[in-house]
């Protein structure tokens, strides 16, 4: 096994803090504001890491788990991925389920946290998180059901690799599809517009931050470093379906998912400028379209 | 064989121990629960035997039962239900002593003991039985053992109603089978399982045959629009009874189809189709109209339905798998169907077991009265918890390794070649089914034992004893010794799944690849721990330099957050069963105290008694019909002889 | 030059899911223009040579069912001052799985219909998924002026089954095209006779009402 693997996962694991900045910037600049320093919250994280925590009499030992509970889920998803464009750190046939249960098994973590406090702010954005999620799951299962079947493929290792450059060309509408509905699901999976607002200030219409209320400390920062990860994690989805890469020397192919992953932060901070939140009752809609749009693609390859 | 019929009486030999020695509670206790773990244990020796070298053990009693031949034995697929049945079935026997005990002065505690070991037998009785004869009886006693045991608390009246929708479905069940097995056996020269196999059923009376097993297996493993008798019968039986019949008893459907897949071998398609939307749709509904439970006991039977829609999906994918000639597929999909199976007998069991432990602790087993049980009750909390991430399929726990199975065969039969493909979009149905699972099992962890208590007042719950706690522990360790070393009980899986698609070998690619990739499952759930325990280290070291300092939880400018102010579990489910509209089944009253939704059974409060109610309406209705005058009568007759001679003239006419 | 077809029809089944999810009537008016410009590209990627009857087609969908008809309706909402369609008979997120089925069917039926081999496998199914979608629309929406938008994409169905039959009966699609007049003329009734006035009024659940 070469080193890529390890070097690009680390790339991106380091990375990662910095795509809410160009997100945000992105917006700021669109809004005509100057914004915050777009390496904001690697500070952030720093600053966190160094505070003592602050933990509600309320709470029990779940709440303390969670958060590490989250972050290594996210972490070993991340093994998963191919980020080189070439194999995962670790692989196996049917990782794509994997790949979905740790993610959410962080969810389920942070959402008992949640409940912990006690408060009826954090029952509200849990209630609202775990509704996202039943709707967001089928159709990122659609998705990868649509790269399995262009590719043959049971791991994600095959499916967003060199499998899939090769089938690119012939199944080309059905995987635009499909990483038009996992953008959608990196919308939602990750708190952004037009699901969900991460500049709010009105605990009454937050989703993922007002979950997170209670938390301090390098509780917190654990927290928001496994979002801006998972964040990467999809966007890396998104990169490796739209942009084959499996046929480029891997260090090109690492470089190049670093650039897509600027790119999506990008595109979601200019969504942000220009898109206003969906009404919460609007939301199981968006993401049953995105549902749709991978369904649309599966039929197209069944066919 | 000789070792399941001496361990099977000495289970026996438990019950009749609790019946006879119930004037010395604590001698009777522990003999109960040491001849039934005893007991167990030896029958599971030839199960693990079988499982592990592949040799059936065949009994044929001599002739002097009715009904012809009476035959038992064991094979790869009758092993691993008597593994399932007794690993869950001893724990439960024994936690059920310390469960009933406070009840000892109202009720009849030791004739519930004796029972649970007739049921226990009657269970192991099916699938051992290997003619139609034995396997009837043994059904009809599990099935009236289970209703008596339903019915223990009988002096309420829910409990009566919930015992007699049982009743009447489970015969309806004992009647399909019986005509199924009469029809089966028309031309078979014996009734043992091994003469009727490899009867042609693609013909019409096959057909009958077919459906006739769908609807009395499915109502036993409680399908979908059938499955409307178990949440009822599951939150009135005493709780250990509950994870019996839960964990267990519905597995006997399960093995009942599957035993006709292992004798019929290639099935026609519209069945294995039917298998898979059956499994769809109980998966789907299950998780949702759980989701709007208030009561804890009938949220976990309302879940029982969705793991047996899983469970049945796998069947469908390994049905249809043989259907179209792709074996990979179907031992793939039979395997995660058969180790769906075990996992559900363990972690469902633990759940009852620990709900039964809150409703003991607590009095009350509605979640909105309930929260922060877990701090008077952390052991059961914690094991409570296991379970739930076991049944969410989430890593590093036992449901994960049968869902991930099922949900490869899903997804190989979309690669495969043929009609088959079709199947593989209910891999998205799963997922449904996983995100609403998750949203189910948060509410139940986060309002029971998380948060503050919402109902003030009594005294603080309080830890139950070792005999429940011991068996929760047990189960617990055992979900996650599945979810971090798979291979221990993937591979017998696998065999069982290869016994019953005949035609595979552990050599073709796809197989080859599941075996190969179970180190690596194991690997990912240690890797997961590892870094939690890691990172874990880390938070500590961190903190341990800063410090840490306690308050109350932030509660914006106001007041400061009361127990009432909490999210109820109505609220919490609300957004989501909103957005699913009639198909949710709850009625929502939104009224001056609060928030409140209330479930409805769609099938039976929605559809069963509404058409019986104009059933009865018109039946008294045509009732005037009967006016006592002998005239009327007269008149009657004459019409219906003028009615049959103008049906006469008629059909004459067209011939 | 059947990728490129392939390419429009797949755009015209979003475009049906457009229509089926969004609440304003202005966008769904929109769906409706962009669908009829794609259904105008079709026949010039269908049929590589260029004929003067294929481009007058084109360029006659195009000037119809994008610009005229979409004109006249964006004008009969600011006449009518309906901006959204408020109380569909099924929610927005039941009709998006309902249409997925209804393109699921359509292609599962389009595999059994016993019609010959056209250029592309796509347009039998796709003319039929976008039938069913507008008769979703028109069945399940209660606003007025949604359901001519529903009759529109039903036509468009129509219209592309034509065109997969296009060679045998020359003249199918041109006689599709003449469809249009009915939308105009239900514009023209809403327009006119100012069942515009009042907001309830367009809604066509209250036509029940008009029995004696």
């Amino acid at each position: 096994m070469t080193a890529t693997p390890f070097v690009t996962l680390l790339a991106v694991l380091l990375a990662a803090p910095a795509l809410p900045g160009i997100a945000t910037r992105a917006k700021s600049l669109l809004t005509g504001r100057r914004g915050a320093p777009m390496l904001q919250l690697y500070a952030d994280l720093a600053k966190l890491a160094r505070k003592g925590a602050v933990y509600s009499r309320t709470t029990t030992l779940v709440f303390r788990v969670a958060p590490v509970i989250l972050t290594a889920g996210v972490l070993v998803a991340a093994f998963l991925l191919p980020l080189d464009g070439r194999t995962p750190i670790f692989g196996f046939t049917g990782d794509l389920v994997a790949f979905a249960g740790l993610l959410a098994l962080g969810r389920f973590a942070l959402v008992l946290a949640g409940l912990d406090t006690g408060s009826s702010f954090e029952g509200m954005g849990t209630s609202r998180e775990v509704t996202v999620a039943a709707f967001a799951e089928p159709a990122l299962l659609l998705s990868l059901t649509v790269l399995v079947l262009v590719t043959g493929s049971l791991s994600l290792g095959g499916m967003l690799g060199a499998p899939l450059a090769t089938a690119w060309p012939a199944a080309a509408p059905s995987l635009v599809l499909a990483g038009a509905s996992l953008f959608m699901l990196l919308l939602a999976e990750n708190a952004r517009v037009p699901i969900d607002d991460p500049a709010t200030h009105l605990e009454l219409t937050m989703i993922h931050e007002v979950i997170i209320l209670d938390h301090s400390g390098p509780d917190l920062a654990l927290v928001l470093y496994a979002g801006a990860v998972k964040f990467a994690l999809f966007g890396a989805l998104v990169v490796s379906v739209l942009v084959p890469r499996g046929r480029f020397d891997p260090w090109v192919a690492g470089t190049m998912l670093l650039a897509g992953l600027a790119l999506i932060a990008a595109l979601v901070g200019v969504i942000e400028a220009v898109m206003a939140r969906l009404r919460m009752d609007r939301i199981p809609q968006f993401l049953v379209t995105a549902g749709a749009l991978a369904g649309l693609a599966v039929i197209l390859l069944l066919r | 064989m000789i070792l399941v019929g001496t361990g099977l009486l000495l289970i026996l030999a438990g019950g009749v121990c609790a019946v006879m020695l119930r004037r010395m509670p604590s001698v009777a206790d522990r003999a109960f629960a040491a001849l039934v773990t005893g007991g167990g244990l030896m029958a599971a020796f030839p199960a693990i035997a079988t499982l592990a070298d592949g040799r059936s053990r065949m009994v044929r009693l001599p002739p002097i039962g009715p009904g012809g031949a009476w035959v038992f034995g064991l094979d790869r697929l009758s092993a691993w239900f008597l593994f399932t049945i007794l690993a869950a079935g001893t724990m439960i026997a024994v936690y059920g002593t310390d469960y009933l005990a406070p009840e000892r002065h109202e009720r009849p505690i030791a004739a519930a003991h004796g029972l649970l070991a007739v049921l226990l037998v009657a269970l192991c009785g099916v699938v051992t039985s290997q003619a139609v004869v034995p396997f009837l009886v043994a059904w009809e006693v599990m099935a009236v053992s289970a209703y008596l045991l339903v019915v223990f608390e009988s002096e309420r009246a829910d409990v009566r109603r919930a015992g007699l929708i049982y009743l009447v479905l489970t015969h309806v069940s004992t009647i399909a089978l019986l005509a199924m097995f009469a029809g089966w056996g028309r031309n078979a020269p014996e009734l043992t399982f091994g003469a009727l196999a490899d009867t042609r059923v693609a013909d019409a009376p096959g057909r009958v045959i077919l459906a006739l097993a769908l609807v009395g297996f499915g109502i036993k493993a409680g399908v979908v629009p059938v499955h409307f008798w178990l949440p009822g019968a599951h939150a009135a039986a005493p709780s250990h009874v509950s994870a019996l019949l839960s964990g267990v008893m519905l597995k006997m459907g399960i093995y009942g189809l599957l035993r006709m897949m292992s004798l019929l071998g290639v099935l026609p398609a519209w069945w294995g189709w039917t298998l898979l939307g059956l499994g769809l749709v109980s998966g789907v509904l299950g998780v949702l109209w759980a989701l709007a439970q208030h009561d804890l006991k009938r949220l976990l039977a309302y879940h029982s339905v969705e793991n047996i829609g899983i469970i049945l999906l796998g069947m469908g994918v390994g049905a249809l798998g043989m259907t179209y000639g792709q074996p990979v597929v179907a031992v793939l999909g039979l395997t995660g169907a058969l180790l769906h199976t075990l996992n559900h007998a363990l972690f469902k069991s633990l759940l009852f077991l620990g709900a039964g432990a809150v409703g003991r602790a607590t009095g009350t087993r509605m979640i909105d009265q309930l929260g922060g049980v877990g701090r008077w009750m952390p052991l059961t909390a914690v094991t409570f918890l296991v379970g739930s991430v076991a049944i969410v399929g989430l890593p590093p726990l036992n449901g994960f390794v049968s869902e991930w199975i099922v949900l490869q065969a899903l997804l190989r039969s979309g690669a495969a070649a043929g009609g088959i493909r079709v199947a593989v979009v209910t891999a998205a149905g799963l997922g449904l089914i996983g995100g609403l699972a998750v949203a189910c099992f948060t509410k139940v962890n986060g309002v029971v034992f998380l948060g503050r208590p919402r109902s003030s007042g009594g005294v603080p719950p309080v830890e139950c004893g070792p005999a429940s706690v011991g068996p929760m522990l047990a189960l617990a360790a055992a979900c996650l010794a599945l979810g971090v070393y798979p291979a221990l009980a993937v591979g017998p899986a696998m065999d069982v799944g290869m016994s019953i698609a005949r035609g595979a070998s552990i050599a073709d690619a796809g197989l080859a690849a599941l075996g190969a990739s179970l180190p690596r499952v194991a690997l990912l759930a240690l890797t997961l721990l590892g870094l939690s325990a890691l990172l874990w280290l880390v938070r500590g070291y961190l903190l341990a330099r800063s410090g840490v300092a306690t308050s109350v939880t932030w509660a914006g400018a106001g007041a400061p957050l009361t127990a009432r102010m909490q999210y109820t579990a109505s609220s919490y489910a609300a957004p989501l069963l909103g957005a699913f509209g009639a198909v949710a089944g709850v009625r929502v009253r939104a009224a001056a105290p609060g928030f409140h939704s209330e479930p409805i059974d769609l099938v039976l409060d929605g559809t069963v008694f509404p058409v019986w109610r104009r059933l009865a309406r018109l039946a008294h209705e045509a009732r005037l019909l009967q006016a006592g005058r002998l005239r009327w009568y007269l008149l009657y007759v004459i019409l219906t002889v003028l009615a049959l001679l103008l049906y006469l003239g008629h059909t004459a006419a067209a011939r | 030059m059947t990728r490129l077809s392939d390419l429009l029809l797949l755009l015209v089944v979003l475009a049906d899911f457009w229509v089926l999810g969004t609440t304003r009537l202005s966008s769904t008016i929109r769906a409706a223009a962009f669908q009829g410009a794609l259904l105008a590209a079709l026949p010039i990627a269908l049929h590589p040579g260029l004929s003067i009857h294929i481009i007058g087609l084109g360029v006659g969908t195009l000037v119809v069912k994008s610009i005229v008809l979409p004109t006249f309706l964006q004008r009969a909402i600011r006449e009518a001052s309906v901006r959204r369609e408020v109380e569909p008979l099924i929610g927005f997120t039941a009709s998006l799985c309902l249409g997925a089925v209804a393109v699921a069917l359509s292609f599962a039926i389009a595999q059994r219909l016993p019609l010959p081999e056209s250029q592309t496998a796509l347009l039998v199914p796709v003319a039929l998924a976008t039938l069913i979608v507008g008769l979703i629309v028109l069945t399940t929406r209660s606003k007025a002026l949604t359901q001519v938008v529903g009759y529109l994409i039903l036509e468009n169905g129509i219209y592309v089954f034509g065109l997969s039959q296009a060679e045998r009966v020359p003249f199918l699609v041109d006689l599709g095209v003449l469809l249009d007049v009915f939308v105009g003329v239900f514009i023209m009734g809403i327009v006119v006779f100012h069942i515009n006035r009042e907001f309830d009024s367009l809604s066509s659940a209250q036509l029940t009402e008009l029995k004696d």
